[in-house]
C-alpha cells in the first residue's frame, strides 16, 4: 500500500517537468461551451490557445466536474461562458478544485457572456415547484447574434488586457469580425423575414433568443417545466394543442433525446427538426458563421416544405 | 469657464501694472513685474488643475452613466437590502424504512462505532441536514454543516462540518488551497461526499468498520493541483486526531496526519477515471472505544486506502445514460492494545492489520431511473489468543455484504431509492434487509462533483 502511495506520488511529480514553453507565450482560453470557444479563436487567433469544456452532444447544465476539466481550468488566462447559472452544477466546482488564481470572478480572466448580454426570461418570484429555473434569467444567450457581437467586443478587450502586446492584433481581429458578422446579421435578418410569427414547440427552452431575434411564437415546451423529461400526459396535451395552432417545428438540440419530439411529429406531422445548437452540433458546422447559416437554412426549408 | 476666468484676471492685472507704472520707479516697477507674472503662473496653475479635475469628473459621470443603462434594473426598482450577502442555504430532507430479517447485526472481529453500525429498523428519519455555505470575501469561502440524528432514542444535533477555505483569489501559489476546520476530509472517494450523495442508501462495509461512516476531524488540510495536462493533485493534512478511526480525546491534539495523491483524466470524450492512494496516520493514546463503548483500542493505527472511479457516458453527456464504476480498497495496521469489556479480555497486545474493498457499478439507463449493484468485503486480523471469543474473533468469518439499488430522480432535488442488501457480518449469520428511501434537498443548487 505505501509503495503505492509513492508511485503515485513520484508519478504526479513526474508530470511537473513537461510544461510546453509555447503556451506561455498564448492566452489559454477555457471556454465552457463550443460557442465561446469558437468566438475566441475568431478574436483571438493565433494568439489563444482554446479548450471547450462541452461538446454539442452534451448538455450544459449537467456537466460532471471532472478531473480532466480541474486539470484544463487550472491553467486558463481566461474563462469564457453562458453564465447566468448555466453552469452553476459544475463550474465553481472547477474553480474551488483549480485555485486559479488568474481567472477568478471580477477579474479579467472570467467573462460570462450574460453579463454582457441583455438576459430574457429574468423572473421576479421564483419557485422550484416551476422545475430547474435560474434565478439569473435564460442562460442560453449566444443563439441571437446581435448577443455574439457584444460578447465579441468584450472578449477582445479581455483578450487586450490580458495580453497587452498584442493589443493592436486583438483589435484588428475583432474589427474584422465585427464588420463580417454585421454583414451576416443583415443577410440572415432579411432571409429570416418570412419566418417572422411562426409557430414553434421545442424540447428545453434553449431556443429563446433565437426566438426571439427572429420573431418566431414559442407555442409550447416538451419539457412540462424546465429540466424535467416529458411526461405523457403533457406530450397528450401539446398534440391537443398542435391541432388547434399552426407549428413550424419541433425543434431540439442535438443532445436532447429524440423520442418525445419524434412521438409529438408522427403523431401531428409537424416536423420535428434538430437544429445545430452551437458549433459542432452538426458534421461541418465549423464556426459561428456556418452555425446560423444552417440554423436559418434548416428553419426555412421546413417553412418552404409547408407552402 | 476658462476664458472668463482669464479675461478677468488679465484685465485686474493690466489696471493694476498700468497704475504702478506711472508712480513707482525702476527697480520698484522690475519687483513688481515679476511679483505678477509670479501671480499669473500660480493662477495659470490652478486653473489648469480645476480643468483637468472637471474633465476627469464628467468622464467618471459619463461611465456611470452608460454602465446604469446597460443594467437596466439596477437600481431603478426599490428594494430592501440586506439579505443579498446571505450564504447558499439548503435543507437536506432523509427518511427511509429499513427491514431486517436477522436480529443481530456485529460485525465479527472487528470494532466498530455508533454510525457504523447498521440503521434503525422500521420507519424513521435518516441525517437530516441543514448547510450554509458561500463566498466569505475575496480571500475565503465558509461552510457549515448541521445534522440531526437519531442515536439511542433521542434526536441529537451533530456539527458535521464547519470549515473555511481559500479562494483563488488568496494570493496562495497557482493551483494550492488550503482548508481548516471540520469537515469530510479528502480520503477516498466517499468520505469526502455527503451521504445523501451516495449511490446507496448505506455506506459499504469497509467505510463503516474502519471511518465510522465518515472521518471528519478538527484539522487542516493542504491540497497542491499541479500544472500539468493529466489531473495531478497531492495533499497532506494535520488533524486533532479525535474522530474515529483515531482517538485520544484526552490527549493533546495535533495526533494524526495525512497524505494523498490523485490522477485523474478522460479517455476519449465519453469516459473519464480518477485513481487516488491515501494514507491517514495517529495515535489513540485516550483509547478508541466501539460497540457500544464495550471494544477499546489504544496504540497507533496507519489506515491506507486507494480508490477509483470511472464514467461512461455515450457522448460523454451524463444527462441521459451513464455507467459509474467504483471501487476502493482499506488496510488497517494497528499496534497497541485491545479490550473487550464485554467478553471480559482485559488489555491485550495487539499489532495486526485488516483489510476490506467494495465495488459498485451504477447505470443510468433513463434519465430518471438507475439501477445498481455493490460488494463489499472485510477480512478481519487474526485474533489473538486473548480476544478469542470476543467482539475481536472473526471465527475466520470474513463479513461481506451484496446491495442492489433502483432510484428514481425526479429532479435534481429529490430521489426515492429502493435497496435489497444481503449481509453475512458474522459465522452463520444471514440477514436480508429491505430500505426504501427518500432523499429531498431544498434550497441551494447542488454542485455535480467528479
Amino acid at each position: 500500500m505505501k509503495s503505492l502511495l509513492v508511485a503515485t506520488l513520484i508519478a504526479g511529480l513526474a508530470l511537473l517537468a513537461p510544461v510546453p514553453a509555447s503556451a506561455s507565450a498564448q492566452v489559454s482560453v477555457f471556454a465552457c461551451e463550443p460557442e465561446w470557444a469558437s468566438l475566441a479563436e475568431e478574436i483571438g487567433g493565433e494568439m489563444v490557445e482554446t479548450f471547450a469544456a462541452t461538446n454539442a452532444r452534451q448538455d450544459p447544465h449537467y456537466i460532471r466536474a471532472r478531473p480532466s476539466l480541474v486539470a484544463k481550468m487550472r491553467k486558463a488566462d481566461l474563462v469564457v461562458c453562458s453564465g447566468g447559472g448555466l453552469e452553476a452544477g459544475w463550474l465553481p466546482q472547477l474553480f474551488q478544485k483549480a485555485g486559479n488564481a488568474k481567472a477568478q470572478p471580477g477579474g479579467n480572466g472570467y467573462l460570462m457572456a450574460a453579463d454582457v448580454v441583455p438576459v430574457l426570461e429574468k423572473s421576479a418570484a421564483l419557485d422550484r415547484s416551476m422545475g430547474d429555473v435560474h434565478p439569473e434569467g435564460n442562460p442560453h444567450v449566444h443563439l441571437n447574434p446581435h448577443n455574439i457581437l457584444l460578447v465579441a467586443k468584450e472578449l477582445s478587450s479581455r483578450l487586450k488586457a490580458l495580453d497587452p502586446a498584442n493589443t493592436a492584433y486583438y483589435q484588428k481581429r475583432y474589427e474584422e469580425f465585427s464588420r463580417h458578422w454585421q454583414q451576416a446579421i443583415g443577410r440572415w435578418e432579411n432571409q429570416a423575414a418570412g419566418l417572422k410569427g411562426k409557430g414553434i414547440i421545442t424540447h428545453h427552452k434553449a431556443w429563446s433568443y433565437l426566438i426571439n431575434w427572429l420573431g418566431l411564437n414559442l407555442v409550447n415546451t416538451l419539457e412540462p417545466k424546465p429540466g424535467i423529461p416529458p411526461s405523457t400526459r403533457h406530450l397528450e396535451d401539446l398534440l391537443q394543442q398542435v391541432r388547434k395552432v399552426p407549428v413550424l417545428a419541433i425543434v431540439r438540440t442535438p443532445y436532447a433525446p429524440g423520442e418525445a419530439s419524434e412521438w409529438l411529429s408522427e403523431k401531428s406531422g409537424v416536423p420535428a427538426v434538430v437544429l445545430p445548437y452551437t458549433v459542432g452540433g452538426e458534421a461541418g458546422i465549423t464556426d459561428l458563421f456556418l452555425l446560423f447559416e444552417r440554423t436559418l437554412g434548416r428553419l426555412r426549408e421546413t417553412a418552404d416544405a409547408q407552402r | 469657464m476658462r476664458k472668463s476666468y482669464f479675461a478677468v484676471s488679465t484685465l485686474f492685472f493690466a489696471v493694476f501694472s498700468g497704475t504702478y507704472a506711472m508712480a513707482a520707479s525702476n527697480p520698484d516697477l522690475e519687483a513688481l513685474q515679476t511679483e505678477i507674472r509670479q501671480m499669473k503662473q500660480a493662477y495659470e496653475k490652478r486653473i489648469s488643475e480645476l480643468e483637468n479635475k472637471l474633465a476627469k469628473l464628467t468622464v467618471a459621470k459619463t461611465e456611470t452613466t452608460e454602465m446604469a443603462q446597460a443594467a437596466p434594473d439596477g437600481g431603478a426598482g426599490k428594494k430592501i437590502h440586506g439579505n443579498e450577502f446571505n450564504p447558499s442555504i439548503g435543507v437536506i430532507l432523509n427518511g427511509k424504512y429499513s427491514g431486517f430479517s436477522s436480529d443481530s447485526s456485529n460485525i465479527a472481529g472487528f470494532g466498530v462505532g455508533e454510525e457504523g453500525e447498521r440503521g434503525r429498523e422500521g420507519l424513521g428519519l435518516d441525517e437530516s441536514a441543514l448547510n450554509f455555505a458561500g463566498s466569505i470575501d475575496d480571500k475565503f469561502y465558509g461552510g457549515l454543516t448541521v445534522a440531526v440524528v437519531r442515536e439511542a432514542g433521542e434526536d441529537k444535533v451533530e456539527l458535521e462540518e464547519a470549515y473555511v477555505q481559500t479562494l483563488s483569489g488568496a494570493g496562495l501559489p497557482q493551483g494550492l488551497s488550503v482548508k481548516a476546520g471540520r469537515a469530510f476530509w479528502t480520503f477516498g472517494y466517499l468520505n469526502e461526499h455527503h451521504t445523501h450523495a451516495d449511490d446507496f442508501a448505506d455506506r459499504p462495509l469497509p467505510y463503516r468498520a474502519f471511518l465510522n461512516k465518515a472521518f471528519n476531524d478538527d484539522g487542516l488540510e493542504v491540497s497542491y493541483v499541479l500544472p500539468t495536462d493529466l489531473y495531478t493533485e497531492v495533499g497532506g493534512g494535520v488533524f486533532r486526531g479525535d474522530d474515529f478511526p483515531l482517538g485520544n480525546a484526552t490527549g493533546d491534539g495535533g495526533g494524526a496526519w495525512s497524505a494523498f495523491a490523485r490522477l485523474g483524466g478522460d479517455i476519449g470524450e465519453n469516459k473519464s477515471w480518477r485513481l487516488g492512494a491515501y494514507l491517514l496516520s495517529g495515535e489513540s493514546d485516550g483509547g478508541r472505544s466501539s460497540n457500544e463503548d464495550a471494544v477499546t483500542f489504544i496504540g497507533d493505527s496507519d489506515l491506507y486506502a486507494a480508490d477509483l472511479r470511472f464514467t461512461w457516458a455515450p457522448t460523454g453527456n451524463a444527462r441521459e445514460r451513464e455507467v459509474i464504476v467504483q471501487g476502493e480498497y482499506f488496510r488497517r495496521n494497528e499496534d497497541g492494545s485491545y479490550e473487550d469489556t464485554d467478553a471480559g479480555t482485559g488489555a491485550v497486545a495487539f499489532d495486526d492489520s485488516a483489510s476490506g474493498w467494495y465495488a459498485q457499478a451504477v447505470y443510468k439507463f433513463l434519465p430518471q431511473w438507475r439501477i445498481g449493484v455493490r460488494y463489499s468485503l472485510l477480512e478481519a486480523a487474526g485474533a489473538p489468543a486473548g480476544l478469542a471469543g470476543s467482539a475481536l474473533d472473526a471465527e475466520g468469518h470474513d463479513p461481506e455484504a451484496t446491495a442492489v439499488m433502483l432510484d428514481w430522480t425526479n429532479s435534481e432535488f429529490s430521489r426515492v431509492r429502493l435497496q435489497y442488501n444481503h449481509e453475512e457480518l458474522s459465522r452463520g449469520q444471514n440477514d436480508d434487509q429491505i430500505m426504501l428511501q427518500y432523499i429531498m434537498s431544498l434550497g441551494a443548487h447542488g454542485a455535480h462533483t467528479y
